[in-house]
């Protein structure tokens, strides 16, 4: 009975709130309002990133790259070769990629090297690695690493052997959400450091000629852009899917490799990825075999067809300007 | 036989108790305990009780078992009355507690083991669910226990966590830092933007605008929206809303127009636009609440401030209309933070002029600072050539700050190819450090910026905030290259667009008389 009773007072109570509502003034405000959020990160400790309203769709309002991506997305799923693990010690990842180049004659067109843990080994790979026997041409390097570490590695990549051979083209940065995250670069902070840090940074270094006017075949440039934001079904891992997904969309060749020279561990696992084959000391998968890869590559092909739909979505250099 | 496993974790849990006065390791008095407690906690509605002489053996037991656990005087022999615990030894009951627990784990998980294999083997389908909810808590518990434990068990795991705690500990100065700037900074109105994109389709059959500028809200059809969208209401109050502004050639299916807000071609542009809406109520009470914030509260973490920091004023804004090639920066004095925007010598058509990257680099930065920050906002292939620069001048690169540029609707800015292979939705500023600051607040803010994009090559406004809160309110800091909308409280803009000149300090401005007197001597020589 009382129950009764309570629900019909609260009837009353809303009714008599929306009557209170009637007489609040909708008249819009006659300026525009754009918020700080550095300033709301100090009073109330909420990250400026949180606040981005396009974390979870980068593309959310615009449905031609909306079809552009789920487009390219099934495309490079199509010309996959399957999952390629390679598990070796830290010091064997040199001399078993020589055996792969000299033995084997293998090379890749993208390589990826780090991924966003302490890549504490990353400096002698990069002097050891055969980098330039490695990577054919074109071919494209993307080096993953915290902002410190990019800085430390920036005297060796832009000495001149380097820089001849691979020139500096983008960087890249992966931000996590929150503190909480898994991506989060906690422990990297200095005391030197004047702010947190937040930020993972990543050199895209391109070797021999692409033009992005006339390579269609090769490169698809300007689909993604050059920040990627921790989503919410990142998995915990030490590489989130995003920093695979700009060299699959950018390039379009199918050998690509991903060296991951440090230990991470079992609370940041390497997942494995269809398209590419990943070596470290911590890849648990470990089925690379050259003659295997060849036959995969061999069957999907070493670089994406053209594809006509995918073709007159993507944003190409204006024609005007070649004149 | 088994020991009395309660009695050692009884005797683990008591130890003081059952040492301290009045108990004074009575052996009586603690069996009296023991059996309180195991009637008060344990067998409640159970009889079942424990004797003396029961106690007594099971007590031998365990200093048999674990010699030197405990110790029993016996002063008087015959009465029982008189033994005595003299000495329990924490550390080995301890031990023996631990030994037993771990074979607990192992035997109930081949406990289970073996007993979930039988019911698979034999499709018992009920009985295993039977099972499974009588043995489930205690073995929860217990593994629960294990993954609590295993951090630490092995010495390696312990120092590791003990490292990651260390290392992931807050600094005091930078918890005071962050109160501090808590306290003096002033609190901006913040309004939230609504993320219900259902709102959005709904509110704009609410909403009357002319001229592309949202006049009124039609109350009543929001009051028919309510009942079936319970909170939109309350969203509208609350929140900012963009509304579609949609006209005779917007077409739905082309989705939202790259520029939005800065778009040139409003009258003809078929892209869907938005218009902001949130209510005057709203806005009022921004103001109100900037008007309160104005007035600064103290803080008694004084780090980083002039020693009058209370009574002392901001510097008024100071600039100088002058090409920063040709100056003489000796006339300016010293500075604790420098902002620089160099026009980057990069193949594009922008509306001022570019300065020659070798001259920029040549710019007698050593005199602007004896220690100190320096931000040098750098473009693409610039930021190569910046960190050189910045160790050139003696500084060294300590953070790399990243813009996140948003646009009108708050989203990041993915279209129109803006850079040479991909997109661009950030840029970058350089944060070097000379010598050995002690006065800055460090870590108070993080190294990213999100803020929507406005004229070509305006920079936030919140970096201005950031490096207030890193080198305090009063300290000196110049921008260089800096326009009029640059021009503020306590900072020297000093560059070729901005209006005139407007110096405060009486020792820069006898300098700089000098310098123009020498300038005109110079010239009319």
């Amino acid at each position: 009975m009382s129950a009764v009773l309570e629900e019909i007072y609260q009837k009353k109570g809303e009714e008599h709130k929306s009557v209170a509502k009637k007489h609040v003034s909708f008249r819009p405000a006659n300026e525009f309002h754009t918020n700080d959020y550095s300033n709301n990160h100090i009073h109330t400790g909420s990250l400026p990133q949180s606040h981005i309203r396009n974390i979870e769709n980068t593309v959310d309002g615009y449905p031609k790259l909306q079809k552009l991506f789920s487009m390219k997305e099934k495309q490079v799923m199509q010309y996959n070769t399957k999952p390629f693990g390679c598990t070796v010690e830290l010091d064997e990842i040199v001399p078993t990629l020589n055996d792969w180049i000299q033995k084997d004659n293998l090379t890749f067109d993208v390589v990826m090297i780090g991924c966003l843990t302490d890549n504490q080994f990353i400096y002698p790979l990069l002097t050891q690695l055969p980098i330039n026997r490695l990577i054919s041409k074109p071919g494209f390097l993307f080096v993953w690493g915290s902002a410190q570490k990019i800085n430390e590695l920036s005297r060796l990549l832009s000495n001149e052997v380097w820089a001849k051979k691979f020139r500096r083209s983008e960087e890249l940065v992966f931000v996590p959400v929150n503190k909480n995250s898994p991506f989060y670069p906690g422990l990297e902070a200095d005391d030197e450091s004047l702010f947190n840090k937040m930020q993972w940074h990543c050199w895209m270094c391109i070797t021999g000629t692409v033009r992005r006017a006339t390579d269609g075949h090769l490169i698809h440039c300007n689909v993604d852009t050059d920040l990627a934001i921790e989503t919410n079904n990142c998995k915990v891992g030490a590489i989130p899917n995003q920093l695979y997904k700009v060299a699959e969309n950018f390039s379009t060749a199918t050998r690509r490799l991903h060296i991951v020279p440090a230990r991470t561990g079992s609370e940041t696992p390497i997942r494995m990825r269809p398209g590419w084959v990943i070596m470290g000391p911590d890849v648990l998968l470990n089925n690379f075999n050259s003659k295997d890869y060849k036959n995969e590559i061999s069957r999907v092909g070493s670089n994406l067809p053209k594809d006509p739909v995918i073709e007159s979505l993507r944003p190409k250099s204006p024609v005007s300007n070649k004149n | 036989m088994s020991l009395n496993w309660g009695l050692v974790d009884f005797m683990l849990d008591n130890h003081m108790t059952m040492m301290a006065h009045p108990v004074n390791g009575s052996l009586h008095d603690i069996y009296v305990m023991y059996s309180m407690f195991m009637q008060n906690f344990l067998w409640k509605n159970n009889e079942c009780g424990v004797t003396f002489a029961k106690f007594c053996s099971d007590l031998d037991q365990i200093s048999q078992v674990c010699s030197g656990c405990i110790n029993i005087e016996d002063d008087s022999e015959g009465s029982i009355f008189n033994k005595k615990i003299a000495y329990i030894n924490r550390d080995t009951l301890k031990l023996l507690q631990k030994v037993h627990y771990d074979k607990a784990i192992k035997l109930s998980l081949a406990h289970v083991g073996s007993k979930t294999k039988e019911n698979y083997v034999k499709q018992d389908i009920p009985q295993s669910q039977g099972d499974s909810s009588d043995i489930h808590p205690s073995l929860l518990h217990r593994l629960m226990g294990v993954l609590e434990k295993s951090e630490t068990i092995t010495p390696n795991a312990k120092c590791l966590a003990r490292l990651n705690q260390t290392l992931s500990t807050e600094l005091g100065s930078s918890k005071l830092a962050k109160e501090q700037a808590e306290l003096k900074t002033e609190v901006m109105p913040f309004i939230p933007i609504c993320s219900d994109s259902r709102h959005v389709s709904l509110f704009a059959m609410v909403i009357n605008t002319v001229n592309n500028k949202i006049v009124s809200l039609q109350t009543e059809k929001l009051k028919r929206l309510e009942s079936e969208h319970p909170g939109i209401t309350e969203c509208v109050n609350s929140h900012i809303h963009f509304v579609p502004n949609l006209k005779p050639q917007t077409d739905l299916s082309l989705g939202d127009c790259s520029y939005l807000d800065t778009c040139h071609k409003l009258s003809t542009c078929r892209y869907v636009h938005y218009l902001q809406y949130y209510p005057e109520s709203l806005q009022r009470q921004k103001n109100a609440e900037l008007k309160k914030s104005i007035e600064q509260q103290t803080s008694f973490y004084t780090h980083g401030e002039c020693c009058s920091a209370l009574s002392k004023s901001i510097l008024p804004p100071q600039w100088i209309k002058c090409d920063v090639r040709k100056f003489d920066f000796n006339i300016l004095g010293k500075f604790s933070a420098v902002i620089a925007d160099p026009a980057w010598n990069i193949h594009m058509n922008l509306p001022y002029g570019t300065c020659h990257d070798n001259e920029l680099l040549q710019l007698p930065f050593e005199l602007l600072q004896d220690e100190g920050l320096l931000f040098l906002w750098v473009t693409g292939r610039a930021v190569e050539l910046g960190k050189e620069s910045l160790q050139n001048w003696g500084y060294e690169v300590v953070n790399e700050l990243s813009w996140i540029k948003t646009n009108q609707l708050g989203r990041t800015i993915v279209t129109g190819r803006t850079g040479h292979w991909l997109n661009h939705s950030k840029e970058h500023l350089l944060v070097g450090v000379k010598g050995k600051p002690e006065w800055l607040n460090r870590k108070i803010d993080i190294d990213l910026i999100v803020s929507a994009t406005r004229e070509t090559s305006r920079k936030p406004d919140e970096l201005y905030g950031m490096i207030e809160r890193l080198v305090g309110m009063h300290a000196r800091k110049l921008e260089l290259f800096g326009r009029d909308h640059n021009i503020r409280p306590g900072w020297f803009t000093i560059g070729n667009q901005v209006t005139g000149s407007s110096i405060n300090e009486v020792d820069v401005k006898r300098k700089y008389s000098m310098f123009t007197e020498k300038l005109e001597g110079s010239k009319t020589h």
